[in-house]
């Protein structure tokens, strides 16, 4: 599939969308494992395995192609207003400079997708999201003074992960981001080149996302790689990351939920209560879309809770014991739905789940009736040992399930 | 074979429904004769070497709305049926063009080029459109019920329907009524705005009907074609190895199977009725052979106005039956090809040649070939459905060279001054001019060609008019109207005597359902 | 500053929101209705549109009112009188010898269609039969609040009995009938019958009245039924009335204020002032708000909930249904000041007082409908015209005359054009130049003309895109899809507002069934 000449430009001969940085990935991804991400060709993984990638992320520094994300400018005078009545947040008291992450609903409080919300100037923003959104963003805006724009293709993004990551963008950056906070962006330039570097990302980690014009992107990929070798600078794929995102809890569309426009049955759909994503609802912020919906469902508790489990190891072992075996563990996340019992009647089912390589757990994010969501109950979790099933115990526990301090914190 | 013998069923017509009645009879136990007036099986669904070497689906060319239970049950797999899929749709345009696959990604991809909503708006409607082709299962796959008189089954049934409608989620139920009554350029225009789009789509709202994208009703016939059904999935579209006509063969040789007996070139002439019953028919050479039941595979007009006398059926049925309208609208022409057509908007052999080629370049392209064809005349632009089955399928021509198959529309069955040979060759050179404005080598490729006018439909296969449908699929000739209201469920007012073709519910289109349904009706009553 | 908190506050003065106050202030409900112009009337206004000269803004005529309006507002003859002339419409025929009149005694009808087809003139009587049996079933449905089709249970189910009642005097072979017919196009139902282009031109017209579709498209002999429901045997009435169409407003706002609600115009309601789905009353464009226990609303869905209500008070949902209503004005009207009475060919100038069409077949109707189709205007429109100032007086100065002239097609939009004076300057010439065939020195006749394109009734009367219909008459658009799917009881998705006009079941004409239906489901 892939083909290519020395010196002359590398291409690949398919029809799904390639990065600016493929140049580079498509040359250094030693598995040449693919997958596709909102049409994209992104690597799964760089090496023939994961852990190093993964590892890079949670203790140097995990450089990630972020381009086939969807971005869309908001400008005008109405802005504002149009944003504060699409997003569950509250967007007046989100400050030049700022990033919020928040989901958006149907009117019947279902969630449609979830994102980040820059503040780029007063009457700028950039709303970046998993899957495409303009049709919504036009409907909704109708009659209201703003324009909006798909730049999703006039933009590429790097995520840069990772403890080192500050270091990293500080050794090339003409201006430090050692007083950039989390949740925050600013403007500056590599060697002259102009970003946005944002204090965001997707592994609950130390991070940076930076955003880059298209025709800069090579360039700002090779200082990068340069100046980050000292620091331990990895380039990593969506395997790594898919990790990361567990540990940190960060959810998933079309993984652990299903986006309302898409879901073709009710049961299908998700509130933001029932994805944990309720601290993100802001009631006294005004009549958004689905305003009504979920003021009623904040009076009476969903149905369902967003959970995380670990899947409590001795059992685990002992399962596998009895058939003469070690415990076998995934070798990456997996996203198939793996049902929960309580006293043998099933109360929920598991979307994502991993072994954490840095908590060494075994870990899950799981949707789960809320009569047996409170911390530490213990439910049975489905699983199959040498073809045969069982039911091993797991248990409630907080999330995120890494959450280092240096996520959140600046260099004093 | 003595004439003498007596059967327990005579079918008339050898079309895919008459087979697939005739294959579920005799599975039944039932001895069963099926009479065909062609040489070759198969109606409108055949496979001819029309010039040497050169293969043609003659008249039905695609496959999509073919019943996963009827292939299962009358197990058509054994027999050979084996169906190529069709993955994509072609619309050259006169400087772009747009290449829709099965691929998610890559049709987003393509679309977005066009118009960023109309992307994303697509990644909606299919599946949408698939809940919908779902909702409107359970009414095709339920007998009609009599309008005038329901029996007690009539309103057992009509109630598990209401019920059925009941249970629908608002989307699907609101889109379910729109597109019963809307045109399908108002409903695609409700979703997208990249014209060539909505032309591309609107354009199976209109194949079979004499209506134009813009008229109320095509919106159904869209919804009608969406339900293609192969190997389970909604609105796959295939090709059977060998030919359309191959596929009537599988039907055939399962029915042959269960014991039916099936003969070629013999044209019945009447169905014999004694006081009000059937009770065999008379051929065209004087044989006449005798059986419990009759069943014709037949649009209505040649089941009931010509197979029987009209002294025979009651005055208002007769009336119904002549006002059933059944107008022809669509022609075909097959070329034999040097070699594969060269598209100027997208160059050289490629995966676009696999799929349909569909010329809809805007829906003022399509209402001005239908506007052509409302005031009597053929569309001088027509609107096409092509394929070329040989790349799906070497067999079908000679090494290198390549059959091209074009559904054209509109020719009107009654055209201004009559059918000619004049008009003929006039109507095949608009076909070929219109697709040389798209693929200019394609006048030097054509080493033979096939026209066949609605009148050619009439003549070679038997239906009236030319109509593939066996009457038009519009509002009020669906479901208990279907060919006439009272007479929905198979039955006829003549005893003993059954309908099974494409004019009755749920109408036209390769999909045995007609045939099975019928099939099932009668065996029930039996 | 008014304090009153009222029960109903009409938004809009036309006929249906006239007939919702004038009933509600009878059952002692406190009503304030506010008009923006300086009439009342809305569609059924009168308009000075050349010094001296009058016309009647959009209805010359009234094809039928709802009894039930007239018996419970008891509107008797004394104060609404039909005039009923025996010609009810002439069909100019291009040889003006033949033209068809259609006359109140139905066999002088069957004489007059005799000189084109005899056996069309046949068939006359029993079409007319056909049509009323139909529309005998039809009428009942026109009679009740849409059921909610999803959510139908045996109460909505209850109510649709009254529907099955034709069945005991025709037979269910009728309902099949109506079944059958609704959803065909004009040609459709016409091959089953008439032969003579002229005959079935003139039948189709009906069915394409004030539409936006041509007779080839499906279900507008739905129209046809809609404007003949209750013809009877004068297929194709006109029903012109004593002082003017206007008249029928002026008795129906006499009526409210007897019953006590309040009226006033020139006050433009700007919006609907509404919280937590719950509306409390309305502001005026003067800054003046009114306070309310209901609203009810005349208006077409646009002005209704779009602009009144304002987005943010409409969810995504309802948004895309609004926007996907088709309006598509489809007619324009001319209005020429004429010196002296016109002489119409082959026309005694006793009969004319009457509706006179200009449709000579199915084709020449569809060929102007295809024009519109891509875009442009018809060249050569369907016409429907008559002279309003001899069938009441005071339209003209003396001695002189006014002939109004319905034209179809004229779209709303134009495609890669914009409307402007010399447009429409082109349609006044040219429908000039056709009546100039049937009308002796027509042109030298003129003394002023004016045209309103379906743009400018929706820059003057506010009508969204010109649609006479507030929604065009489609199938797609008819009984509980009128006007959306979630809105066809005449309530909105705020409780309590409620519409009445002809963008609900049973939609357009000056009937008032609108309105009746609503109250008695608001009253329920």
């Amino acid at each position: 599939m892939i083909s290519g000449k020395k010196s002359s430009k590398f291409t690949a001969n398919t029809q799904l969308k390639i990065s600016p940085f493929f140049e580079r990935t498509s040359k250094i991804n030693m598995s040449q494992e693919w997958k596709r991400w909102g049409g994209f060709l992104a690597s799964t993984k760089y090496d023939l395995h994961h852990d190093n990638e993964y590892f890079a992320i949670r203790t140097k520094a995990g450089l990630l192609d972020i381009s086939p994300l969807y971005k869309y400018r908001i400008k005008g005078k109405d802005s504002k207003l149009f944003l504060n009545r699409l997003v569950t947040r509250n967007i007046n008291i989100c400050e030049v400079g700022q990033v919020m992450y928040s989901s958006w609903c149907d009117e019947n409080g279902k969630v449609i997708d979830d994102g980040t919300i820059q503040r780029l100037d007063k009457e700028d923003f950039r709303l970046t999201s998993a899957e495409p959104n303009l049709y919504w963003l036009e409907l909704n805006s109708y009659g209201m003074d703003v324009d909006i724009h798909d730049e999703s293709e006039m933009i590429s993004a790097l995520a840069l992960q990772g403890p080192n990551s500050r270091d990293i963008i500080n050794s090339i950056s003409s201006k430090s981001i050692n007083d950039l906070k989390f949740f925050r962006i600013i403007n500056t330039d590599f060697n002259g080149i102009e970003v946005s570097i944002s204090r965001t990302g997707y592994t609950g980690d130390l991070g940076y996302e930076i955003w880059i014009k298209p025709s800069d992107s090579l360039k700002i990929w090779d200082i990068l790689i340069k100046k980050g070798k000292d620091f331990g600078i990895t380039p990593a794929g969506l395997n790594a990351l898919d990790i990361s995102r567990i540990e940190a809890s960060l959810i998933l569309l079309d993984v652990d939920y299903i986006s309302s426009r898409h879901a073709l049955i009710e049961d299908r759909k998700s509130s933001p209560y029932e994805l944990g994503l309720g601290w993100t609802v802001k009631l006294n912020s005004g009549n958004f879309i689905g305003y009504k919906a979920l003021k009623n469902e904040n009076k009476n508790p969903s149905h369902w809770r967003f959970v995380g489990i670990e899947i409590l190891w001795d059992d685990l072992e002992k399962l596998y014991k009895k058939v003469g075996l070690a415990p076998d563990l995934p070798h990456a996340a997996w996203r198939d739905s793996v049902p929960l019992y309580y006293n043998k009647s099933q109360v929920g089912y598991a979307t994502s789940g991993c072994w954490s390589p840095i908590l060494k757990k075994y870990i899950a994010l799981a949707h789960v009736n809320s009569k047996y969501s409170s911390l530490d109950t213990i439910l049975d979790f489905e699983i199959k040992v040498e073809h045969y099933r069982h039911l091993t115990p797991a248990k409630i526990v907080k999330t995120p399930f890494y959450n280092p301090k240096r996520k959140m914190s600046c260099p004093d | 074979m003595s004439r003498l013998d007596k059967y327990d069923a005579i079918i008339i017509g050898g079309g895919h429904n008459g087979l697939t009645a005739a294959a579920y009879l005799s599975k039944a136990g039932k001895k069963v004769l099926v009479l065909e007036r062609r040489h070759v099986l198969g109606g409108a669904a055949v496979t001819e070497e029309v010039f040497p070497g050169f293969k043609f689906s003659v008249c039905s060319y695609v496959v999509s709305l073919l019943k996963a239970n009827v292939i299962r049950e009358l197990m058509l797999p054994r027999f050979g049926l084996e169906i190529l899929p069709l993955e994509s749709t072609f619309t050259p345009l006169d400087n772009d063009y747009l290449f829709r696959t099965s691929d998610y990604d890559q049709t987003y991809k393509e679309i977005y080029r066009h118009s960023k909503k109309d992307a994303e708006n697509y990644t909606r409607f299919g599946p949408l459109m698939g809940q919908v082709g779902m909702a409107v299962r359970p009414i095709l796959e339920t007998i009609a019920p009599n309008a005038i008189r329901p029996s007690i089954n009539d309103l057992l049934s009509l109630k598990s329907l209401l019920g059925h409608v009941k249970g629908l989620n608002n989307e699907t139920f609101e889109y379910l009524c729109k597109l019963m009554t809307m045109s399908s350029a108002d409903f695609l225009d409700e979703w997208f705005e990249f014209e060539p789009l909505k032309a591309t789509m609107s354009a199976s709202g209109i194949i079979g009907t004499f209506m134009g994208p813009r008229s109320p009703g095509s919106a159904y016939v869209m919804l009608h074609h969406y339900m293609g059904d192969i190997d389970g999935s909604f609105r796959a579209w295939g090709f059977q190895r060998g030919g359309t006509g191959e596929l009537s063969m599988t039907i055939a040789r399962s029915a042959k199977h269960f014991g039916a007996e099936i003969l070629t070139e013999a044209s019945v002439d009447k169905v014999i009725v004694k006081n009000g019953e059937a009770v065999g028919v008379a051929l065209e050479n004087g044989n006449e052979y005798k059986s419990d039941i009759v069943i014709s595979g037949l649009d209505p007009k040649l089941t009931f106005l010509k197979m029987i006398d009209e002294s025979d059926l009651p005055e208002d049925f007769v009336r119904d039956i002549k006002n059933f309208r059944i107008r022809g609208s669509s022609g075909k022409v097959n070329l034999a090809l040097d070699g594969l057509p060269n598209f100027t908007s997208l160059p050289g052999d490629g995966p676009h040649l696999r799929g349909a080629i569909s010329i809809s370049p805007s829906y003022d392209h399509l209402e001005r070939a239908y506007d052509d064809a409302k005031y009597g005349n053929f569309s001088k632009e027509p609107y096409m459905d092509i394929i070329l089955p040989s790349v799906l399928d070497p067999t079908m021509a000679p090494p290198g060279k390549h059959v091209m198959s074009c559904f054209v529309q509109y020719a009107p069955y009654n055209i201004n001054g009559g059918w000619d040979d004049n008009k003929r060759e006039a109507f095949g050179d608009a076909v070929v001019n219109t697709l040389s404005r798209f693929a200019p080598n394609i006048k030097d490729l054509i080493l033979h060609r096939q026209v066949l006018t609605p009148m050619d439909l009439e003549k070679t296969f038997g239906l009236t008019e030319g109509n593939i449908f066996h009457g038009e699929l519009t509002l009020q000739q669906l479901f208990s109207f279907r060919p006439a209201v009272k007479w929905a469920d198979y039955t006829t007012p003549i005893k003993n005597y059954y309908q099974c073709g494409s004019g009755t519910h749920p109408g036209g289109g390769v999909t045995g359902s007609p045939g099975e349904m019928a099939a099932k009706k009668i065996l029930k009553i039996w | 500053m008014v304090d009153k908190k009222f029960d109903y506050i009409v938004i809009g003065g036309g006929i249906n929101s006239l007939i919702s106050a004038a009933l509600l202030s009878k059952k002692n409900k406190s009503v304030l209705l506010f008009e923006s112009c300086d009439q009342i009337g809305g569609m059924a206004s009168l308009n000075e549109f050349s010094p001296g000269f009058k016309c009647n803004l959009i209805y010359d005529y009234i094809k039928w009112i709802d009894d039930r309006v007239i018996k419970n507002l008891k509107i008797n003859k004394s104060l609404l009188e039909y005039i009923e002339n025996d010609i009810y419409r002439i069909s100019l025929n291009s040889n003006t010898n033949d033209h068809i009149f259609f006359n109140r005694d139905n066999n002088k009808t069957v004489k007059s269609i005799q000189s084109i087809s005899k056996s069309d003139s046949e068939k006359w009587i029993d079409f007319t039969n056909y049509i009323s049996k139909i529309a005998s079933f039809l009428k009942p449905l026109y009679k009740i609040t849409p059921p909610n089709i999803q959510k139908m249970g045996l109460g909505d189910a209850m109510s649709m009995k009254e529907m099955i009642k034709p069945m005991w005097s025709h037979g269910t072979r009728g309902f099949v009938d109506i079944l059958r017919t609704l959803p065909m196009m004009m040609p459709e139902l016409l091959d089953e019958w008439f032969e003579s282009k002229l005959l079935r031109g003139t039948i189709s017209a009906s069915g394409i009245h004030h539409l936006n579709q041509g007779p080839y498209s499906a279900a507008t002999v739905l129209n046809f039924l809609h404007h003949n429901l209750y013809s009877g045997s004068h297929i194709l009435d006109a029903n012109f009335i004593k002082g003017g169409v206007n008249n029928f407003s002026k008795v129906l706002k006499n009526k409210a204020i007897d019953n006590g609600a309040v009226i006033k115009i020139n006050s433009k309601v700007i919006s609907i002032d509404c919280s937590d789905d719950i509306c409390h009353g309305v502001t005026l464009e003067n800054g003046e708000k009114f306070f309310c226990n209901n609203i009810i609303s005349g208006l077409d869905q646009n002005n209704t909930c779009i602009k009144l209500l304002g987005l943010e008070n409409l969810n995504p949902n309802i948004r895309t249904q609004l926007n996907n209503i088709k309006y598509r004005g489809s007619t324009a009207r001319i209005h020429f000041a004429l010196k002296t009475i016109p002489k119409i060919k082959g026309v005694n100038n006793d009969q004319l007082k009457t509706v006179f069409s200009i449709t000579p077949s199915i084709n020449y109707l569809e060929k102007a409908f295809d024009e519109v189709k891509y875009g442009r205007f018809s060249s050569s429109p369907s016409i429907e015209f008559c002279i309003p100032s001899l069938i009441n007086s005071g339209y003209a100065p003396n001695g002189k005359h006014v002939l109004s002239a319905s034209i179809q097609y004229i779209p709303y939009k134009l495609k890669n054009k914009e409307w402007n004076k010399s447009l429409k300057d082109d349609i006044i010439k040219n429908v000039t130049n056709i009546l100039d065939q049937y009308i002796s020195n027509f042109s030298d006749i003129i003394i002023d003309s004016s045209i309103s394109t379906p743009l400018d009734f929706e820059n003057s009367l506010g009508i969204t895109e010109g649609s006479f219909n507030h929604g065009d008459m489609t199938l797609d658009q008819f009984l509980f899809m009128r006007p959306t799917i979630s809105s066809s009881q005449y309530r909105t998705h705020i409780k309590n507002l409620f519409i009445c006009g002809p963008s609900t079941h049973p939609g357009g004409g000056l009937h008032g069934s609108n309105a009746f239906n609503m109250v008695n489901e608001i009253l329920k």
